[in-house]
This record gives C-alpha cells, structure tokens and sequence, in this order.
C-alpha cells in the first residue's frame, strides 16, 4: 500500500470524527439533546468520505494525502453548520455531498490522464463561454436578487458559473502553453515597455474579455473578479513577465473605477465596506450582524448550537463564516483559514513539482480559483475587503459551487498522481551493488 | 515557472495573513466596544429571558429590579421610585436598549462578569441564580431632598463626597418614569418613548452631567484659581479699581456689574460680592489666556469627567483667544491678544465657556478636597445573591488643579461669601460651609439668568464632607442676588439632609430575580 494513501486514510478518519463530534455538539448546543440520526449520520458521512478515499486508491494512488481530507472537513464542518441553521437546507446539502463526490469519482474516473484535457482545450474553451453566456440568455436564466447567474432545468437550478471558470482554467493552462514561447518573447515595443506580439493574445483575451462583459450584463461582480484574477494569476506564472502583472492591476483598477461609477450596488458595496453604520438598518446590516456575529464569538466562540442565529442575513451561504466566528470563536475561524491555506500549498505544491508546463498550470489555475474565492468571501465578511457575492468553497451552501470543487479537487489529485508516479520509478529502483574484483597482486 | 508560482504562493501567504491580523482584530480587539454597541441587541437578547441584579441606594432602597411574571417575556424590570433615581439608573429594555448604571453595569447585573461566572462554577449545585446585585453611592433621602427643594422648576442639582468622588445625589428636572418605557407591552412603551423624545422640555436628558450651561459667576473660582496659582493674585494683592463697567484692551464694549453695583478691591471682597468687573480684569489683565486655559483644563474643563455613566459630556472653555498683539498696558500686565475682550467675558463665566452641573460640583469638591478632584462615580459595591461583595470601587484621582495651599485660601474664602456674602443663604449652623452664587445671563430682553449655587460644608474644623452644584434654569431678572435668592436655598437644604447621618441601612438588600 502506498504510505500516501494510508495517511490520507488516517487524516480522513480524523476528519470524520471531527465532523461527527461537532454535529453532536451542534445539536446539544441548539436542542440541549443528541440527535436521533447520529448513527446514520455518521455512517454515511463516513462512508462517503472512504467511498472517495477509496477510489483514490485505486485511481490515483500516487497523489497528495492532505487534498482529500480537506475537502471533506470543510465539506463536513459546512454541513454541521448548514443542519445547526436550517435542517431544509442541510437535506438538500447532504445530497449535493453525495452529487459532489459522485462527481469527484466520475472526473477520477473520465480523466485517466492530464493529457485528455490538454487535447481538448478548444472544446472545453467553448464550453466554457457557453455556461457564462448561459444565464445571460432571456429564457434560460433566471434573475435572482439582482443577479444573472443561475440557470434552471425543470426541477434543478444551477449557477453555470462555477463550472465555466473550471473549463476556463483549463483552456488558459492549455492555450498559453501553447503559445508560450511567443508570449515571453518580448519583441514588440512600446516606448520602454517590451511586450510580445499583441496578434498572439487575441484568443484568449477575447475569450476572457467575453467572459467580463457577459458578466457585468449578469451583474455577478465577483465571478467577473474571479476570472479576471485567474487569468491574470495564470498568464504571470506562463510567461514570468512582470508586464503582464503590472498592466493586469491597471486594468482592474480602471475596470473597478468603471464599475464604481457606473453601478448602484458597487458603490454601495463600497461605502458599506467603509462605514456600514451609514445605514445601520438598511444596506449596512447585513455586514453589521456579520460584525457583531464575529464580536460575539470573541476568542473562544459561544459553542457550536449556542450562537444567537437568525441575525445574520444568508447565513447558510455568503455569511456562513460569521457563523464561524460567532461559534466556534477566534480558534474557530484561524482553523478555517489554516484549512484553505493548507490546501491552497498543497495545490501550489503539486504545481511545482509536476514537471509538464501544461500540467503546472493548470495545477496553479485550479488553486488560484480556490484560494482567491476563499479569501474574497473571509475578506468581505470581516470588512477586510468590499463584499463580493462569491461562496466559500466547500462550506456554504450551495450545490453547484459544492460539485465544481469536488471536480477541481479531483483534478488536482489527478495531476497530483501523474506528479507523483513520474517520481516513482525513481525510488523504487533498487540500487544493485556491484562488488569489486579484488585482484591479488 | 516555478519562481513565479513560489512568489505567487507568497502573496496568497500575505493575503491570509492580512485576514488572520484582520480577525484576531475584529474577534479579540474591537469585540468588546462591538459587543456594548448599543444598536446590538445581542447582549440583551440572551440576557432579556435571565434574572438580572437589583441596583439599590447606600441606604438599602431598592430603586430597580427584575419580577417574575406570566407572558412572553419571564421578566419584568420594575423601578419602583419612579422617576427619582431614572437619571442614574438608565433603563433597561429589550426594545430600546440601555443606557445609565444598567449599561455600564450590564454585566454585573446579568451575571456575566468573570468574577460572578467564577462564583457561580464554584457552587454549581447551590439552587440561585448568580446575579450581581448594584449598591449605588447615592442616598435616598438626600436624592428626596433635591426633588423635593427643586420642585417643579427646570434644574439640576448634584451633590457628592469630595474626599471620595462619591456621588450623593443627582436629580434633574425634568425627569421620566421609566417604568412606562420598559414595560413589556411593546407598542405602549414605543408610544410612551416617542411621545418623551419630542417634549421640548427633553425628561429624558440627564441634565446633570449630560447638559452645559453657562456657569456664570460660579466659574470666578476657576479665575480665582488660575490666579493664585499663577501667583500674580494673592489674598491682598492687585486690589483692583472700584467700578461699576469695565472695558477690557480692544473693544469698546462695557462689562457691567449687575444691579448697577460698584465693585472692586482684593479677592476675598470680589468673591463675596461677585463683582465683574473685578474679575473681567483680572482674567484678560493680570492673568492672561494661558494660565486660564490651563488651570479650567486642569479643573476638567474640555474632557469628559470619568463618570461611571455612559455619554457625559465635556464642559467647554475656549482654547484660542488668537494672536498676541502686543504688551499689556503696565509691566504686571498679561500681553494683549486679538481675544481679550472674549477672554474678559470667559473670566465671569460667560461667552464661549459651558460647564455641566456636575462639573461644577467638582469645582467646589476641589476646593473642598485640599485641591484634588476625585473620579465621580455612582457605584459603590456589587455584591452576589447571597450579599457577599465581589466588588468595591476604588476611588481614584482625577485632576489637582491646584496646591493644597491654594485650596485653603479659596477655602477661607468661599466660607466668607457664605458668611457675609451672596451666599448667606447657604449657612447651616454648627457645620463649617463655603459657597460661591452665580447667574449665567443667558437673555437680555427681557433679561434671564440661570441661577446658580456651588459649595461644600462640613463639621467644624474637619475636611468637608460634601459638595454640591445647584443650577434653577432660566430665572426672571438678571441680579446678582439670584443665584442666593433661588438656588442657595436648594442646596442648603440639600447640604443638610446629605450632613446628617443616612437613614440605617438594612443588612445587605433584599436580592431580586
């Protein structure tokens, strides 16, 4: 048996308790009883989470231990608070689980190598554009507070965004590899400044650029962000110019200027972010509860199940991590961003060590997605940025942010194995001694 | 690439560990000041369903207190004086949120504090609820005697322990029945409320130390102080020229004595008559802006007094009277500025100077207390639901405006105003008193004054043991015996009652909720 895999095997079970631990506690804290179902519960929690570990074992053996497991805490702890606020809700979040890891399985499954994706970049680029465009289209989307970005077939509705910045993701990894060589050369000149051939980044600043505009006529700001920092993040780390960087922020900060001014709910974003005591009763209170949520918990938190809930507007989705710090404290909410960060280095890392350009990038392009989303939503709820309308992966609720991180997750662990097989041979072989021939003399 | 991709995990390091500074402020810094909020209703909603501490006089009255009752909510606030003590005590309401010694006690009275959570986990079987219980500074009957003698005149009137800060009594009128707002039945409370907030006459407004006032000629024993401490006044010097209008350097507008009086002389005789013109003069000529400044500063003047009630306000002296112009008119004399004339009028207690009663009161306790301002403050002990004490206050200094030495002489005085002074009216036999009136013009046609009254009194020959502040708002007439016609009887009366010994005090007060 590999040694990764029994780690990962012994981190899940850890993760398991975790998450069984704290839903018993939850309980005790809101209904002062154990819930009746703790037994299924934890049985199937479990079961889920080995069900995945096990598919790794036999798909992907090679790969990073720590991935798994923290994509299935964080999807725990999520549930916990989800079932602790609105046991509706948390029904619906336990089948997206099972959809997310079913999908997890699946992508193990379909993407038996890296190269697949790599082949089809221009499709999975079309498809891509298509589910941004989705929402935008009169009969498809759906307008829900103010925003294009959900889509609805018959019964299911879904955010088509989340799935479009993973097909995105590739196809940039896929494209600037491609022209990668062209792109760092920089032969093109304007005045000091050395950048390649503008002709070259026509596709994908057109791909990118359709993707923005769709999405400001969608009024989803924070997918716009999202995109814009992935693309940015991607071409820095393909190319290693620093043109690319400096002219990027440019662009954002003239793109957010533009927004600023042109948009109601932008500027309102930001003044709240400001001041949100302007308007204690109106557009500041979402943020003001989530404050208070964060001063209640103080350092060591009420207890889970013992916070004041009902306070907090969305807290089951965008808010969720006030109800983090109201419960579980200080302690709580580092543990969280040591999580996210833990995974943001394990993703870093399998970038690093994976030895194909392609796969470099798209390792980065995965973990960037994660990493900025995370620290968008943490960022917003505790006023440390502008509030942008984004999940937190793996703990809010929401079935398509759920299923499109279990497939990034999974891709990771693909491009993780392949990393890891590569150094395979060269520890397993044995090293033969050759003893020397004493020759007398 | 992997340079860049080693430098882009960098940044996302830094991004994180900008939102870890960011939380542990959030969570451990602002966390308290987030939690007193009080539009956050946090605190009172998990506290509304709890028993809470009753808030009692030194002398044993129970002025608030939490009853069980039948409903949605399982308690009910009760302040069973009325609108006696509503200034100090605040009120405590779910709706409304607190305000008064139910906010800056909140915890103790919930039990949240860690020494009463302590107490609690160490008699987890003992059948009680552990509740702090507040026992206030103030006396019942001394509070009595201030309603009583204010009436139903717009005033304030404080009087406090100057060796302690203690504060005896703080009554002003007009006040509020505050049972009326915390009643549980929602929309009358919310009528009740409203209808308060627009009454031009403010009840709801802690005038005592919420509200400034011109002090008039009780702010001469800052001028007075300023001087001796300077030392360009001394007990017989400068004698200052007898007259009925003085006009200060750059103006030509006159500062009269009221009445018309002709006044002058050395500062025992200005303070027993409360002449004007005298201290216009010494203000703007003999002592200058400067010293003014410092000394009202050093009296508390421009900060909030350290009251243990939420939202005081800071009484005003004005710290810029412009550039210096030139020398004064003789050698001695303070240099002239673009705002002496502002500075002549400030001297006597009028232009931009405003001082809240209770700052006043410290003016005398001053005076009273060898020159040290102890902190005001309202509690006295908290004590658990058995009567134990968990808490006492510790008195504490906040400012000496002046020497010991000073304070004497302002001593001798203050006593010698009372003596043959505007302030006869404050005598009390057999007990040593001080006093300075005032009448703060604040109208000319037809002329109004406040009238004021600060003092202290004590037994013979021993520190005092009380000082006090009375302010009757917005008299007829404007005359220096206003200040000893109206308010010296209030606080004389106020003085007695606060000089004799409290009623007896049952063994610790009755514990409620």
């Amino acid at each position: 048996m590999n040694p990764r895999r029994r780690i990962e095997l012994g981190l899940l079970i850890m993760a398991g308790v975790i998450v069984g631990a704290a839903y018993t506690l939850a309980s005790l804290g809101r209904d002062a009883s154990i819930p009746a179902n703790v037994g299924p519960f934890l049985a199937i929690v479990l079961g889920l989470f080995l069900g995945a570990h096990l598919v790794v074992r036999k798909l992907a053996p090679n790969a990073d231990p720590i991935l798994l497991p923290i994509a299935a805490l964080l999807n725990g702890i999520g549930y916990v608070f989800i079932a602790r606020l609105n046991e509706r809700l948390a029904a619906q979040q336990a089948a997206w689980t099972a959809v997310g890891i079913l999908g997890f399985a699946v992508t193990l499954l379909v993407i038996k190598r890296v190269r697949t994706l790599e082949r089809m970049r221009y499709t999975i680029g079309l498809v891509g554009l298509v589910l941004v465009i989705l929402p935008a289209i009169p009969f498809v989307g759906r307008e829900i507070n103010g925003a294009k970005i959900w889509v609805r077939l018959g019964p299911i509705s879904f955010q088509p965004g989340e799935f479009a910045k993973l097909a995105l993701a590739v196809f940039f990894a896929a494209y600037l590899i491609e022209q990668r060589e062209v792109l760092s050369m920089a032969t093109f000149k304007i005045g000091p400044l050395r950048m390649p051939e503008p002709v070259r980044l026509v596709p994908v600043v057109l791909a990118w650029g359709v993707s923005l505009v769709v999405m400001f006529f969608e009024r989803d700001l924070g997918s716009a962000l999202m995109f814009f920092m992935l693309f940015l993040v991607v071409v820095w780390v393909a190319t290693g110019r620093a043109f690319y960087l400096v002219t990027g922020f440019g662009l954002f900060a003239a793109g957010a200027y533009v927004a600023w001014r042109t948009f109601d709910h932008v500027q309102t974003r930001v003044s709240m972010w400001i001041n949100p005591w302007q308007d204690p009763q109106g557009k500041g209170y979402q943020i003001i509860q989530a404050s208070y949520a964060f001063a209640w918990g103080g350092v060591g938190g009420t207890g889970l199940g013992l916070g004041i809930s009902g306070r907090v507007p969305y807290q089951e989705t965008d808010f969720i991590f006030a109800i983090i710090g109201e419960e579980l404290g200080l302690f709580g909410t580092v543990a969280v961003l040591s999580a996210y960060l833990l995974l943001t280095g394990a993703g870093l890392r399998v970038a690093i060590r994976s030895t194909d350009p392609f796969k470099k990038l798209l390792g980065v392009g995965l973990t960037t997605i994660i990493a900025v989303q995370s620290f968008l939503i943490m960022g917003g709820v505790t006023r440390l940025l502008p509030l942008t309308g984004v999940t937190l992966p793996f703990l809010s609720y929401g079935g398509s942010s759920l299923v499109a991180n279990w497939i990034a997750i999974a891709l990771l662990i693909r491009l993780s194995d392949e990393q890891g097989a590569e150094k395979k041979p060269a520890t397993d072989e044995t090293t033969t001694i050759v003893r020397p021939n004493v020759v007398a003399t | 690439m992997n340079s860049s991709i080693r430098k882009l995990g960098i940044a996302v390091v830094i991004c994180y560990l900008a939102l870890f500074a960011k939380l542990n402020h959030l969570q451990l810094v602002e966390g308290p000041s987030l939690n007193r909020r009080p539009d956050n209703s946090r605190a009172i909603e998990r506290d509304v369903n709890r028993p809470r501490g009753t808030i009692s006089t030194s002398d044993g009255v129970i002025v608030a207190r939490s009853n069980e009752v039948e409903g949605k909510y399982r308690f009910q606030r009760e302040y069973p004086l009325g609108d006696l003590f509503a200034h100090i005590t605040g009120t405590y309401s779910f709706l409304f949120g607190t305000d008064g010694a139910e906010r800056t006690y909140n915890d103790e009275l919930a039990g949240q504090t860690a020494a009463l959570k302590l107490s609690g986990y160490l008699n987890p079987f003992v059948e009680r609820s552990n509740v702090g219980n507040l026992t206030l500074t103030a006396r019942s009957d001394v509070q009595q005697a201030a309603k009583d003698a204010l009436g139903d005149r717009k005033g304030s009137v404080v009087a406090l322990d100057p060796r302690s800060g203690a504060i005896l009594a703080m009554w002003s009128n007009p006040s509020f029945d505050p049972n009326a707002i915390v009643t549980n039945a929602s929309a009358e409370a919310a009528l009740v409320r409203q209808f308060l907030n627009a009454s031009p006459d403010k009840p709801l407004l802690a005038r005592a130390y919420r509200e400034r006032f011109f002090p008039g000629s009780t702010f001469k024993i800052v001028t007075s102080t300023a001087g001796l401490e300077s030392g360009k006044v001394t007990e017989l010097t400068p004698a200052y020229p007898r007259l009925s209008k003085y006009t200060p350097p750059k103006t030509i507008r006159p500062i009269s004595n009221f009445d018309g009086a002709t006044c002058g002389g050395t500062l025992f005789e200005l303070l027993r008559v409360s002449c004007n013109t005298g201290f216009a003069q010494m203000g703007a000529e003999t002592i200058g802006p400067q010293p003014m400044i410092d000394t009202a500063e050093k009296f508390g003047f421009n900060s909030v007094p350290p009251l243990d009630l939420p939202d005081g306000a800071a009484s005003v002296f004005p710290t810029d009277f412009g550039k210096q112009l030139g020398p004064g008119a003789t050698p001695e004399s303070a240099p002239v500025f673009e705002n002496t004339p502002a500075l002549a009028q400030a001297s006597i207690g009028q232009n931009d100077v405003s001082a809240t009663p209770l700052e006043m009161a410290l003016v005398a306790a001053a005076v009273a207390n060898g020159g040290t301002i102890m902190a005001p403050h309202v509690m006295a002990q908290i004590r658990d639901s058995k009567g134990g004490v968990v808490e006492t206050h510790v008195d504490a200094v906040w400012k000496q405006p002046m020497t010991a030495a000073t304070a004497a002489i302002l001593k001798r005085a203050m006593e010698g105003v009372v003596d043959g002074g505007t302030a006869k009216g404050l005598d009390i036999a057999g007990f040593d008193v001080g006093g300075k009136t005032g009448t703060a013009q604040v109208g000319s046609s037809p002329p109004r004054s406040h009238a004021w009254i600060i003092g202290f009194a004590g037994p013979p020959g021993a520190a005092p043991t009380v000082a006090v502040a009375v302010i009757v708002e917005g008299q007829d007439g404007l005359s220096e015996q206003t200040g000893g016609r109206v308010a010296a009887p209030i606080a004389k009366k106020v003085l007695q009652v606060a000089l004799a010994p409290p009623p007896a005090a049952p063994s610790p007060p009755v514990p409620g909720g």
